[in-house]
């Protein structure tokens, strides 16, 4: 597992805003409308735009993005535990989203808009986790149903969640010695606010 | 990214040892060695792609992209401007900083009294840097920042109009370590017009990572000038100015020579003895270097014939130094700002060094944002601090008896930092002796009841929407609870407190361990009893195991009869949650036993929901959840409350019962998890990459 660059450092707006890309102001702009005054988005609003997008997708087979798991995709990502996401944060994830939803089309080989239990590896491992076949196991348990498949929200849910906690193990473990050393206080905060 | 992981990295980094000016923090991971040998070896000058040479890193309204003062800005390198620039000539001194197109005067103020402490010079401005050698276009300086040092990177090309530097220069005109620190503290606050509009104090914290008072001279303290003096043998910095009453009223000078509106700084006090009287003097600097006080003690007034020789030799006064009374300076003066340096500021050995301790904290909506004490019911949640006074102070001018400190609460204010003004919150502190039965323990939170029967100690002078708060106590040997807070509740916001005290403290933050006493509720297949084997086997169809949609459909038909609690449904999400959690077999689905242990545990949590909703409103309030949770078994801290607070509360504050279901159920099983791997009770679990997730996907 490759992370990827860690976001930019917080400068005050005025100065971010006059050292942008185009696509980045009209980011912002969007994001502005997304996040409202307090310029932060809620797990309702992440919920709503979400949904408000997969609409549009009639090729992507889902039930829509649950309030629960857009709480658990915010709390894996937020970095004050304030429970909302910040402008950066949420652009990392939008560019996952988008990046994911590429995969999640490209290896729904059989065009059922759903990732079936033998087509999951092989995506995940386009998604940059190539996990071993106990994980992918457990990962096809926990988020696809009954028969094995994954729809886009409970992929999405997943890959964001995985996302996460390869990089916090990644961020933990310091000495790169492959393993991570906690005690209770931190083992209940990163695995409870997820 | 994954908050909460870098969160702890950057503690543990802290913890460590990072953030101290011997260690500072790379500012944007930016690390001058490696940069500068670099640019040495590829044999250019250094380009700082973070804060370009370009019109963003001037300003944003007046100085901003094709505003009028910023027009024909070049921006130039030093070799540029003169034939054979300097780092610092001769030493730093006060003539090195001439103000520019930039209001930014308190910043100059407290560089210029920077310049008086070489210590204190040497942490912020980096030794060994020149023109010569090793000259590659790079600098760094270190300022403190809300608790912790960062160096920070700069190219030296600075913005020039018509040949002359646009903003602070040195009087040397080959001279440029001012305009580059300067550059340096515009980078750190995003640009250079940021830097316009602010408090000296703020630029003597940020120099020194020490603490600033400010006393107004018209209600000084009885012993103010114990104060200064115990403030100047301890190397504090120390600044006074006489408050105008107009614009127009700026640098006047009055008919003795005092020049109103202007940053002094303040050196020297003393008491001589005249005319058989002691007399209380002060030293006060012009940073001109000239016009000075012409009144009673002024250079060669006739108040020094009546002073002993021998006295005489002690009292000195450079140029642009003079002396005055005590007296006569409260009259004149309209404020004083004494910044006390933290220990690891001071190397010299004879001045008297403070002890300090510096925590930092957040308040979170819901969970530790408690408000001040108007607001009974969620006060006691705030973050609480307690210090313990051991040893009175040395002071045998002073005929009170007690232990002195200074405490200063700073929010950070980081994230909301594009808003700066309006979103400064009202702050403050309130100051509680620790009950005897808590003497000597730290792992304790003191609750709702206690705050209740008891009164305050002292609190800080007042509440107020300023960066920092900070006031100074004398208080008898004991232990005390400081608790910061908002002045409204519900209000986010990160803060770092700092205790100084004259003697060694111990100041430490005062919270719950985490543990949890659990039971063992583990239902096996064989003891259940028939009438739950027949409602198991309606249930769960033919394949004799509960799936999370069935789980949903019985939770669902559970909670929807009932009336007096609120939910909005189990999720899927949830319900494939529990079932995950349960399903020791790793089938993923939950068998009788499994199901049992489930349902008992649903029982227990209703149960302690029921009890807790104190005011029957079918949902818990954040404090009614602390109260819960510690009934089925969890002590959890501060830290852990504002998360399950931000994971699980809705928008108004409230948990519903499946939220609460969900909650309890994750944290049972991850302290099952913790406990199991750590069988030895080391208090620390060590986890591969494979394990991490296999928890931690659930």
């Amino acid at each position: 597992f490759v992370p990827s660059d860690p976001p930019a450092p917080r400068r005050p707006l005025a100065y971010a805003e006059q050292n942008e890309s185009d696509e980045e102001r009209q980011f912002r702009k969007v994001f502005q409308q997304l996040a409202g005054d307090d310029m932060e988005v809620s797990p309702t609003e992440l919920m709503n735009i979400l949904n408000r997008i997969i609409s549009k997708h009639g090729d992507l087979k889902t039930d829509g993005f649950s309030i629960e798991s857009c709480r658990s995709m915010v709390a894996v990502m937020d970095c004050d535990s304030t429970g909302k996401l910040g402008f950066h944060e949420f652009k990392h994830l939008w560019n996952n989203i988008k990046k994911w939803q590429c995969v999640y089309k490209t290896y729904d080989t059989d065009g059922s808009g759903v990732i079936g239990a033998d087509e999951l590896p092989n995506a995940f491992r386009a998604a940059g986790f190539p996990l071993n076949d106990q994980l992918f196991q457990m990962i096809i348990r926990r988020y696809s149903d009954e028969n094995g498949n994954m729809d886009f929200d409970n992929c999405i849910g997943c890959l964001v969640r995985l996302d996460a906690m390869c990089r916090a193990f990644k961020t933990l473990d310091k000495d790169n010695n492959g393993t991570i050393k906690v005690n209770v206080q931190e083992w209940l905060q990163l695995t409870m606010y997820s | 990214m994954s908050g909460m992981a870098s969160n702890l990295a950057k503690k543990r980094a802290l913890a460590a040892g990072f953030g101290t000016n011997a260690n500072a923090v790379k500012y944007l991971n930016q690390d001058f060695e490696a940069l500068r040998a670099q640019c040495l070896s590829r044999g250019g000058l250094f380009s700082d792609p973070t804060f370009p040479a370009a019109p963003e890193s001037l300003g944003f309204n007046e100085l901003g992209p094709g505003s009028y003062k910023t027009r024909a800005v070049q921006w130039k390198r030093p070799g540029e401007l003169c034939s054979s620039p300097e780092f610092i000539v001769g030493g730093a001194t006060r003539t090195d900083i001439c103000q520019g197109a930039l209001g930014d005067c308190w910043l100059l103020a407290a560089i210029a009294s920077l310049t008086l402490n070489e210590d204190v010079m040497a942490r912020v401005v980096p030794v060994g840097q020149s023109f010569g050698e090793s000259y590659a276009g790079i600098f760094h300086f270190q300022f403190w920042q809300f608790g912790e040092w960062v160096d920070v990177v700069i190219d030296d090309r600075l913005p020039t109009k018509d040949g002359e530097l646009l903003f602070v220069h040195s009087a040397e005109g080959s001279e440029f370590w001012s305009a580059l620190l300067e550059k340096a503290y515009a980078k750190v606050n995003g640009c250079y017009e940021a830097l316009s509009g602010g408090s000296t104090t703020e630029g003597f914290e940020d120099f020194t990572g020490g603490i600033a008072e400010n006393y107004d001279l018209r209600k000084p303290p009885p012993n103010m000038f114990q104060i200064i003096k115990k403030a100047i043998e301890s190397g504090a910095l120390l600044g006074c100015s006489i408050d105008i009453t107009s614009a127009a009223d700026s640098e006047a000078v009055t008919r003795q020579k005092l020049v109103k509106g202007h940053a002094y700084s303040l050196t020297g006090a003393v008491e001589v003895t005249y005319r058989g009287r002691k007399e209380k003097l002060i030293r006060i600097r012009n940073p001109w270097g000239q016009v000075e006080w012409t009144g009673a003690w002024s250079d060669s007034s006739s108040e020094w014939n009546s002073v002993d020789d021998s006295e005489r030799q002690n009292v000195k006064a450079d140029d642009g130094e003079f002396w005055m009374s005590f007296t006569e300076f409260l009259r004149h003066y309209s404020r004083i700002e004494i910044c006390t340096l933290t220990p690891d500021t001071l190397t010299d050995d004879s001045v008297k060094h403070w002890s300090v301790c510096n925590y930092d904290g957040s308040w979170r909506k819901g969970s530790t944002a408690g408000g001040c004490r108007n607001h009974a019911y969620t006060f006691w949640m705030n973050p609480q601090f307690v210090i313990r006074l051991d040893e009175e102070d040395d002071d045998p001018d002073d005929n009170e008896v007690g232990c002195s400190f200074v405490v200063g609460l700073i929010q950070k204010n980081r994230r909301r930092l594009r808003k700066v003004g309006e979103d400064m919150h009202t702050i403050g502190f309130a100051i509680y002796e620790v009950p005897s039965q808590f003497h000597g323990q730290r792992e304790v939170h003191l609750d709702k009841n206690y705050f209740l029967t008891h009164a305050q100690k002292a609190r800080s002078e007042t509440f107020v929407n300023l960066r920092e708060v900070s006031t100074r106590f004398k208080m008898p040997p004991g232990e005390y609870l400081i608790v910061p807070s908002t002045f409204e509740p519900h209000l986010n916001g990160d803060f770092c407190i700092r205790v100084f005290s004259e003697k060694q403290t111990e100041t430490r933050p005062c919270d719950d361990p985490v543990k949890a006493d659990l039971d063992d509720e583990t239902v096996s297949d064989a003891e259940v009893d028939a009438g739950f084997r027949g409602l198991f086997t309606k249930l769960a169809g033919d394949d004799m195991e509960i799936s999370a949609t069935e789980l949903k459909t019985i939770m669902n038909k559970i909670v929807s009869k009932r009336t007096d609690i609120k939910t909005d449904g189990f999720s899927l999400e949830t319900c494939r949650i529990m079932v995950n959690l349960m399903d020791d077999s790793g089938n993923g689905k939950l068998g009788l036993g499994e199901f049992a242990t489930l349902w008992k545990k649903v029982q227990k949590y209703l149960g302690i929901y029921k009890k807790n909703d104190m005011d029957n409103s079918g949902t818990m309030s954040t404090p009614e959840m602390r109260m819960a949770l510690k009934e089925a078994g969890f002590t959890l801290n501060n830290g852990i409350y504002q998360i399950l607070v931000a994971r699980y509360a809705e928008l108004d504050m409230t948990i519903d019962f499946d939220n609460f279901v969900a909650c309890l159920m994750r944290l049972d099983m991850m302290f099952r998890v913790f406990m199991k791997i750590d069988a030895h009770d080391s208090g620390f679990i060590e986890l591969d990459f494979h394990q991490w997730l296999t928890f931690t996907m659930i």
